[in-house]
């Protein structure tokens, strides 16, 4: 339901302050900038089990992680997953099918003893099969995407793609090679997504006082704007009974996909790549 | 409120109903009466455009919702129901409802047996005279009585276990139950089949590109071309006319030189034999996915002055095209979404693609993205204003080849990079946009209907159903429902006109108070 209350308004206010803008970046990598991570105990199943894996594993998981599990269009290449590699016959695999991974679009899955050693079976036999084929399809390895240069992304980030009025190498992107690598690093330079979430969108409302209040946004739409409150509860107003204006430095992201050509793509990757 | 004694006389229709339910001549397909919905796009046309009236602009801010239907399921609804003497039949993957029109209550059910194929949606069923047909992610046709939903006959229209998948609404033309197929993480032909409705006996088959040991049709080497979507069909050309798929492998164009034909095309079948009568590719030598399986719309409205029979599509690469359905021949190409992979129009129409584009080793930023500028969801043409309404999203993909990838399947990698999602309207005459609504970020799911009236509904990627003015885009009336993942329909029902919209899993009918 949407509240229009005050006292709401004035919670927000009486904190004072604008709101937590999401955990600093932790380190992460780019599953696939690196090589296949070897299987940690080495297991083996039955060919049925494999097989009554595989017809599961299709109907169930491959449209996102892809029919071979090397990867679809909106799940990750399993045969290169840290977990799965740490995985001994469903130990780290069957825990995280039964809770799922909501905030990353990942459903949870309510399968047998059977069901589930069935698809731990298969996918652990696709992972041998892959590490046997080294580099396998779907992957992106960040040798790939090494063809730009440096120089002339810094130049492009600095003047032409006015990167550096937002960003710099000193501040907030020192480092940034080190936490990101390969494909992810790339595809967070376009637009950043994906886990830590970048900052939300700031709301800055204007009360009939004059004094302003700013809240991250959590979602909205024509209708109405929700933002979180200092303890993090969702406030929804209705659009047309609040002042406020959104400020998403991601329209700036998303401006330059139109600008950008192949090449300053990959200069500005090649420039990012020096800040380790 | 309903008092308890039109209580009464509601459910004892509904009893009525489900007694004498009736068949559909294949006849009232050609002009579909008020009270039904009876094909996947309601009419042959595929314009998704009613003449009903009740419900205009001035009043649709007081819709309210008269019944919901909760599959109970899990799978959204990507469904367009057909509604048939009162009835109405709902499809999931696997799943087929019939349903009490006036009262949502549940008349028969019937569960297909659990498979392994792929169930990613469902895009309806088909209704010809008592029966009801319904394909299933493993690729059966099941053949239904529309009384009590009891098997008919049940036959195999392709392999799943070779990686072909089944989500299609079946078009009825005459006795032939035409039926296409999915699938393209694997290099199989892309086909359509037409199965006699009565017996369940295949009466032939068109191959977008050649089968197994075949030579026909000239593809380049390339298999794919599938075709997953519902078409649409003249019947004074006696023309069935539907969009195919991309060629796989999908994004390793190099082992396949050439441009492919017919895969991302639409082509113009004759419905009693199959033969094509004419293509028009609508991106030859695709690499993105760009799938032309989106509805070719039939109008029949001047163009330059001189009355035409033509054939619209907003296709998934980006470009609008105009065609004149009677021999295929391009009247418009037009971009109405963010492109970049083009170098330009070749004089037959069809867009020219940049080999620059092409998936490569270190990545190509291309627009659109794999999901499309437009995809499955279905557009609608209003003919008072000559516009195509379409749910389109300006978005941006990463696209991935390297010889290492292989030539089986995907054969390469793409990401999606960010998309916008909006409804825009485009006049037909020039390709120009009329009007462009935002809809949120992402891509729509939701189909567009317009009525005589001047309204358009659809749904927004936050998860409203919203009503607009055909005009100018305006809004005029919304309901929370969640996210709408069909077309909504529209009909009349004992003097009063409905509409109809899936939100999430459930199916929602609204109408006046």
């Amino acid at each position: 339901m949407i509240l229009i209350i005050k006292t709401s308004v004035v919670t927000l206010l009486a904190a004072g302050v604008v709101l937590a803008q999401g955990k600093p970046p932790a380190p992460g990598q780019s599953p696939a900038s690196l090589p296949p991570p070897k299987t940690v105990t080495q297991q083996t199943f039955p060919a049925e089990q494999i097989q009554a894996g595989e017809g599961r594993f299709t109907s169930q998981c491959g449209f996102c992680h892809g029919r071979d599990a090397a990867g679809g269009e909106t799940g990750p290449d399993l045969t290169r997953s840290a977990l799965v590699a740490a995985d001994t016959r469903g130990d780290k695999i069957g825990p995280l099918l039964k809770t799922g991974r909501p905030d990353r679009g990942m459903p949870s899955f309510d399968l047998t003893a059977a069901e589930l050693g069935a698809l731990v079976a298969f996918v652990h036999a696709q992972k041998t099969k892959f590490e046997a084929l080294g580099g396998g399809r779907r992957a992106v390895d960040a040798a790939d995407l090494a063809t730009g240069k440096a120089d002339a992304g810094r130049r492009y980030f600095n003047r032409k793609g006015g990167c550096s009025e937002c960003h710099s190498a000193t501040g907030d992107l020192a480092g940034i090679a080190t936490r990101y690598q390969g494909l992810q690093l790339l595809q967070r330079m376009l637009y950043p997504s994906g886990q830590p979430a970048p900052a939300p969108p700031k709301v800055t409302f204007t009360l009939p006082e004059g004094q302003t209040v700013i809240a991250p946004l959590a979602v909205q739409d024509e209708f109405t704007v929700t933002v979180l409150d200092p303890a993090g509860a969702r406030q929804t107003y209705a659009r047309s009974v609040v002042k406020f204006k959104i400020d998403d430095p991601m329209s700036a992201h998303f401006d330059q996909l139109g600008k950008y050509t192949d090449k300053d793509m990959h200069d500005v990757y090649a420039y990012l790549e020096t800040l380790k | 409120m309903r008092s308890l004694a039109s209580l009464a006389v509601v459910i004892g229709i509904g009893f009525s109903v489900a007694a004498f339910a009736q068949s559909v001549d294949p006849k009232d397909l050609l002009h579909p009466p008020p009270d039904s919905w009876l094909t996947y796009h309601g009419d042959y046309s595929g314009r998704r455009h009613a003449s009903l009236s009740e419900i205009t602009p001035e009043n649709v801010g007081q819709l309210k919702q008269v019944w919901r239907f909760q599959t109970g399921q899990n799978p959204s609804i990507k469904a367009t129901p057909i509604l048939v003497n009162g009835i109405l039949y709902l499809t999931t993957p696997d799943n087929l409802w019939a349903i009490d029109a006036r009262t949502a209550r549940e008349l028969w059910h019937y569960t297909h047996p659990r498979n392994d194929a792929f169930h990613i949606g469902h895009r309806g069923a088909a209704v010809y005279k008592d029966t009801v047909y319904l394909t299933t992610p493993d690729c059966h046709l099941v053949a239904l009585n529309a009384k009590d939903g009891k098997v008919k006959w049940n036959i195999l229209i392709a392999d799943s276990s070779k990686g072909y998948w089944s989500s299609n609404a079946p078009l009825i033309v005459g006795n032939h139950v035409l039926v296409g197929i999915s699938g393209d993480f694997d290099n199989l032909p892309g086909q359509l089949k037409s199965i006699d409705a009565d017996t369940g006996k295949t009466q032939w088959i068109f191959y977008t590109t050649p089968p197994p040991g075949g030579t026909e049709p000239e593809s380049g080497g390339a298999t794919g071309g599938q075709m997953w979507m519902t078409g649409t069909y003249d019947p004074l050309l006696n023309l069935v006319y539907v969009g195919s798929g991309n060629p796989t492998p999908v994004l390793n164009g190099k082992v396949r030189p050439g441009d492919n034909p017919w895969t991302c095309s639409i082509v113009a079948l004759n419905p009693d034999t199959g033969k094509l009568v004419w293509g028009f590719q609508v991106s030859p030598h695709d690499t993105h996915d760009w799938d032309a399986s989106e509805v070719p719309v039939l109008v029949d409205a001047d163009f330059n002055g001189q009355p035409r029979k033509l054939l619209m599509q907003a296709s998934r690469n980006g470009y609008f095209f105009v065609l004149d359905r009677t021999n295929g021949k391009n009247l418009l190409t037009a971009p109405y979404a963010t492109v970049n992979w083009a170098k330009g129009i070749d004089s037959t129409g069809r867009p020219i693609p940049n080999p620059a584009k092409e998936p490569a080793k270190d990545g190509v930023l291309i627009a659109p993205n794999e999901s499309g500028a437009t995809n499955y969801r279905s557009p609608s043409f209003d003919p008072k204003t000559g516009l195509l309404i379409v749910s389109v999203q300006d978005g941006y993909g990463i696209y991935f080849f390297k010889p290492e990838h292989g030539a089986y399947g995907w054969a390469g990698a793409d990401y999606g990079v960010a998309g916008k999602a909006f409804l825009r309207a485009i006049d037909y005459k020039t390709g120009k946009i009329v009007w462009n609504h935002p809809i949120g970020d992402g891509a729509g799911a939701a189909g567009v209907l317009t009525t005589e009236t001047g309204l358009t509904f659809s749904g927004d990627v936050p998860g409203n159903v919203v009503a607009f003015r055909t005009t100018d885009g305006a809004t005029l009336w919304h309901q929370a429902i969640g996210k709408v993942g069909n077309g909504p329909i529209t009909y009349e029902l004992d003097g009063k006109q409905y509409l109809l919209v899936g939100g999430g899993s459930s199916l929602y009918a609204f109408a006046l108070p």
